[in-house]
């Protein structure tokens, strides 16, 4: 006799449309969707989770691919970062390309997915700040019908997931403008951000956005920063900033998104106003980033 | 009960003889060629057998329970709950050891489970069998232990005057080396302070073993062992058992640059079988691994170097402190390497050294390839800079005019027998030519540091050369008897070689073929799987195998080889110097005698078996002296790197590498030990540190610890073989394996040094120290 056969009750069901999928995860609650695998897999591979069934993503065929809908995109969640990294996606949305392309190895782009990135909703998802640069919403699709959600309520937990939901696409505006997505890692080689940066022009309304991901829990958007810069820019005119304006925003970035502990302040003791040296250079980073994503979206 | 006829065990080294291209006439053999090792295709599709891959009818599985706390006393362990779950076959804890409760490879300090107290994160507690994995490791973590946690003692600079954390005391070894003038000054001082971090060794495969109970009361290991007859004897002193009823058989070694096996597993997995009467398997996850082996000594270095005003080297004081982490393990050993080349290979009038190797809570140390060699290495590299960069020298320059030759005294006063052409190795690398520049033109083809779709921008990349000169020694110190022996056989024209020496990735059973090809003149050499039946051969470590192993097959062979010819010899009356062996066939002199070896050996079988030992050596006393070393290896690096001084990112461009191999008897494998010794070396100098605030190691996987990726690795480009023979070793060779690993750290820092004019004093080095002013700013 063995306690093996308790571990072979997992159930998995493939189900070929969102509406099969919804109704699967509906007559299991205690199921699990499961895309790429590549975050899931992980936690139950070292037995972190033991879901009592899967109902895997990978079959919709109306996830895995893109359409337009009044100068928006329409995202598939199951769109993998290989995918989104090709040249015709990049041409849509370069930014969210550009994050695909720097997420992980070829084999992790090869099967992790644009929904997966949002719900495991990582402090280093590559895709998140461009998300909340773009302002993108998610649709998620449930057994009571679908429901529209900006992404960033899904992230800061605000109007999160709901039970038997699934993510079901992202809705991103096409701004038909330079975007940028700047990534510092530790190493050369394939690595999770230390920090980044997505800039987005919105020429319409003649507005900058910018997100920094990595640095806190989820993306933070500088608004200051933002407004500031979009003012110093001619719209109309060829769209560049001097080499000094560029600097200033990096630095206005990354004091909004790593502010000085100075409200602690303390004639006793000078150094407890000072950044520690590794928060220090983060915020370097985040500067250098910020800097160098408005510079090449100018240029 | 199971016998081990049930197992399917896999022989370390499925050596058929010859790979792929047997009986090509083209076909490398001998020695000096570049014979393939035997079992290289079957690594390469993916077929060649671990020991995770080991396998016997009805065979249960294990999980050990280990500490998550650095430091604790157990109040109380419940295994009740664990033992009544469906599926566990039996629970032990430290009262289920017969026999040692504690054991080591150099002392035996370390509990088989902890009892009393823990003493670092990841230890031992318990051990499960069960009948299924997850079964295990559910009745694991059902194991209710009540801890009283303790504040651990982690900065190895408090370890003195802490509690002792361990019967034996704190301190595990203090070295003062005195040679020379103590007043003796310099025209120029430089210090400096130096870390290095605590390295992983990774091996590709984590620990995996099947332990399997004989009808006769003993048990069989089948473990990735890297010195099988060590690990025998431990394991038959925790069991209570004659070594003889203990047999340790060495499975496939899925990579190996340290002490392979975490003796935390072996333990309880023998344990659970002689318990269950069932045959054991245990495959340790990553996370276990990381935590349960032993790492490179994280290291925390002061120097003062003296130096005249041409930049020769008049004193260099250090004070050197390893971290030993809760148990003593090889950490003797490597401060006394530490200790003895912490001036490097240079020539230094007067040295002055305080070493310590201390315990503290924080993860396991023990020997990693170029143990303490390494960390003195990357600080007296650094030191070196510092007075070029005073004197207004180029580095390289300095460095020059104090390398050590044959004939000078290492400060521990010992004279430098073999060959130490540190001269020549610098030079060769000094003088290399320089990678060309990215081209200015062409941006996308320029790998910018931070990865081809990282931030990295070219206006802000710098790049820099550095230098670093690294020495070893081979083979264990201090007196240890570093003996091996091998058999071999010959019959119907094919060669059999019988030695415990672990085949572990560094090329032993394809040297050990090619030595007998040389030898005996026979293409057809199998070397056998190595277990505890046979004679010990040692560790394989420190290059000894090539040594030792490998002298003792050159033996063997030659006793088999005069077998051979002697009757034919007296046959012909000639003396056997006359014939000659090659390609099976046997000739002599002038050609009146032709046969072949199987003819020759008219249906008999040949053996022969011979032992080789080195000269002995000394214990280090009470001053730092002795002729503790049986041979040095050295090697210098040119490292070329482009920092973004914004980001401090780095990218390794070049590695320019020149060794002293004394002979090289594979290239093509000598080739492949310096290029991974270079990477790991990158991998020090950049990312590798297995962080444990508080003593708990946050992120034992390997996304919390990167390791260089192939684009991490650099360009290595070997820009000469130093082949001096050295005469006492067998073949004159050198090991080959560690000395990269020892100097690359040092150069990747001098070319960072280079490239942003910062000091660069920890490794890995981190962004923060690599971030530079631009120019002009
Ligand atoms: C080696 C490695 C490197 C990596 N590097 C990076 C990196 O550099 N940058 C980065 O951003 N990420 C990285 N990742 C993380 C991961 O690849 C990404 O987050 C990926 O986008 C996850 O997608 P997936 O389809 O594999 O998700 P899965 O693992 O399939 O799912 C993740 C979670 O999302 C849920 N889920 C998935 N799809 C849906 C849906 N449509 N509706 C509702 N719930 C859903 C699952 O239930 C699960 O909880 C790395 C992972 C690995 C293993």
């Amino acid at each position: 006799m063995s306690t093996y056969a308790r571990q072979t009750g997992r159930t998995v069901t493939l189900p070929a449309s969102l509406d099969e999928a919804v109704a699967a995860l509906a007559a299991m609650p205690a199921a699990v969707p499961v895309a790429g695998g590549t975050d899931l897999m992980a936690a139950v591979n070292s037995g972190l989770l033991r879901p009592a069934g899967l109902v895997g993503l990978g079959r919709i065929s109306e996830i895995r691919g893109w359409s337009y809908a009044d100068g928006h995109a329409l995202l598939g969640a199951g769109l993998t970062h290989a995918r989104m990294g090709r040249p015709d996606f990049a041409a849509l949305i370069p930014a969210l390309a550009a994050a695909a392309r720097a997420a992980g190895p070829p084999q992790i782009r090869n099967a992790g997915t644009l929904g997966g990135n949002i719900v495991t909703a990582a402090p280093t998802g590559d895709a998140l700040p461009v998300l909340a640069a773009l302002e993108a919403t998610v649709v998620l699709a449930g057994p009571d019908g679908s429901r529209e959600v900006p992404v960033s309520h899904l992230l800061t937990g605000m109007d999160p997931l709901r039970p038997g939901e699934l993510l079901a696409f992202v809705r991103a505006p096409l701004l038909h403008a330079p975007q940028t997505f700047l990534k510092a890692t530790a190493r050369t080689g394939p690595g999770r951000a230390t920090a980044s940066v997505a800039l987005v022009l919105d020429p319409a309304r003649r507005g900058v956005r910018c997100a920094v991901g990595a640095v806190a829990p989820m993306p933070l958007r500088p608004l200051e920063a933002e407004a500031w810069v979009a003012g110093l820019i001619d719209w109309d005119g060829d769209r560049t900033l001097e080499a000094e304006a560029c600097t200033a925003f990096g630095e206005y970035v990354a004091m909004a998104c790593i502010p000085d502990p100075a409200d602690h302040a303390d004639p006793a003791n000078p150094a407890a106003g000072e950044l520690p040296p590794a928060v220090a250079h983060l915020r370097r980073t985040v500067a250098a980033l910020a800097r160098r994503a408005l510079g090449r979206a100018l240029s | 009960m199971t016998g081990p006829d049930a197992v399917t065990a896999t022989p370390a080294v499925v050596a058929s003889g010859t790979p792929a291209a047997a009986g090509d006439e083209e076909s490398p053999r001998g020695l000096g060629a570049s014979v393939p090792p035997a079992d290289a295709e079957a690594k390469a599709r993916g077929v060649f057998p671990y020991a995770a891959d080991l396998w016997a009818e009805g065979l249960l599985w294990a999980a050990v329970l280990r500490s998550p706390h650095a430091s604790a006393r157990i109040v109380s362990v419940d295994t009740t709950a664990a033992a009544a779950m469906p599926g566990v076959r039996a629970v032990v804890t430290h009262a289920d050891v017969p026999g040692a409760a504690t054991h080591g490879r150099r002392v035996a300090d370390r509990p088989v489970f902890a009892h009393d107290v823990v003493r670092h994160h990841g230890e031992p507690i318990a051990a499960i069998a069960a009948d299924h994995p997850d079964t295990a490791r559910l009745a694991a973590a059902a194991i209710a232990v009540e801890y009283e946690v303790l504040e651990p003692v982690t900065d190895p600079e408090t370890a003195f005057e802490a509690p002792p954390l361990h019967p034996d005391g704190n301190l595990i070894r203090h070295i003062p080396l005195r040679c020379g003038d103590p007043e003796a000054v310099g025209e120029v001082i430089v210090e400096g302070l130096y870390r290095v971090g605590r390295q992983d060794p990774a091996p590709v495969g984590a620990e995996a073993g099947l332990a399997v109970p004989r009808p006769d009361g003993g048990v069989e290991l089948y473990l990735a062992s890297t010195d099988p007859h060590a690990d025998r004897d431990l394991a038959a002193a925790c069991f209570a058992l004659e070594p003889d009823r203990v047999k340790v058989v060495v499975t496939g070694v899925p990579g190996a640059m340290a002490d392979r096996e975490d003796p935390g597993f072996p333990l309880p997995l023998g344990l659970l079988a002689l318990r269950t009467g069932c045959p054991v398997k245990l495959v340790a996850t990553r996370e276990e691994s990381f935590l349960g082996h032993a790492h490179r000594h994280p290291a925390l270095l002061r120097y003062r170097h003296h130096a005249d005003a041409e930049g020769r080297l008049v004193k260099v004081e250090a004070q050197l402190l390893l971290d030993a982490g809760a148990y003593a393990d090889a950490s003797s050993e490597a401060l006394a390497a530490a200790v003895a080349f912490a001036a490097g290979p240079y020539v230094v009038p007067n040295v002055f050294v305080e070493g310590w190797a201390v315990r503290t809570n924080n993860p396991p140390s023990g020997h990693v390839r170029g143990e303490g060699a390494m960390q003195v290495c990357a600080a007296y590299e650094g030191q070196m800079d510092k007075l070029a960069a005073r004197l207004g020298l180029d580095p390289a320059e300095i460095r020059m005019r104090n390398v050590l030759s044959t004939g000078d005294l290492l400060p521990t006063g010992q004279a430098v027998t073999c060959p130490a052409p540190v001269a020549e190795l610098l030079t060769a690398v000094r003088d290399a030519e320089l990678p060309p520049l990215p081209d200015a033109e062409d941006e996308t083809e320029w790998l910018l540091p931070g990865g081809p779709e990282g931030a990295g921008e070219p206006g802000a990349v710098r790049r820099g050369v550095g230098y670093g000169i690294g020495m070893v020694h081979m083979l264990g110190a201090e007196g240890h008897d570093e003996v091996s022996t091998a058999t071999v056989k010959v019959a119907d024209g094919e060669a059999t070689v019988i030695c415990a020496a672990v085949e572990t990735g560094q090329g032993f059973a394809t040297l050990a073929r090619q030595i007998v090809q040389e030898v005996l003149g026979v293409e057809e050499v199998a070397v056998v799987a190595a277990d505890t039946d046979q004679p010990p051969a040692g560790p394989s470590a420190r290059g000894r195998h090539t040594w030792v192993s490998g002298g003792a097959v050159e033996r063997a062979a030659k006793m088999v080889r005069t077998q051979l010819l002697q009757p034919l010899a007296a046959q012909f009356g000639m003396s056997v110097e006359l014939l000659a062996i090659a390609d099976g066939k046997i000739t002599s002199y002038d050609g009146v005698l032709s046969t072949t070896v199987a003819e020759a050996l008219e249906g008999k079988e040949l053996w022969a078996t011979a032992q080789c030992r080195p000269h002995p050596t000394e214990h280090l006393d009470e001053y730092g002296h002795g002729d503790a070393f049986v041979g040095l290896a050295f090697a210098a690096v040119r490292a070329v790197v482009d920092v973004d001084i914004e980001l401090g990112t780095v990218r390794v461009v070049e590695m320019a590498v020149a060794q002293d191999v004394g002979r090289a008897l594979n290239p093509r494998q000598v080739a492949a030990r310096i290029e991974a010794g270079v990477t790991q070396g990158v991998g020090m100098a950049l990312m590798e540190d297995l962080r444990a605030p508080r003593g708990v190691v946050k992120r034992p996987t390997l996304t919390g610890y990167p390791l260089p990726t192939a684009l991490d690795a650099p360009v290595v480009r070997i820009v000469k073989l130093v082949e001096e023979r050295d005469v006492v070793a067998p073949f004159g060779a050198k090991a080959v394996s560690a000395v990269p690993v020892v100097a690359s750290p040092a150069a990747v820092a001098s070319a960072v040094r280079a490239a942003t004019g910062r000091p660069v004093g920890r490794l890995p080095i981190r962004p923060q120290a690599a971030v530079a002013k631009p120019a002009g700013a």
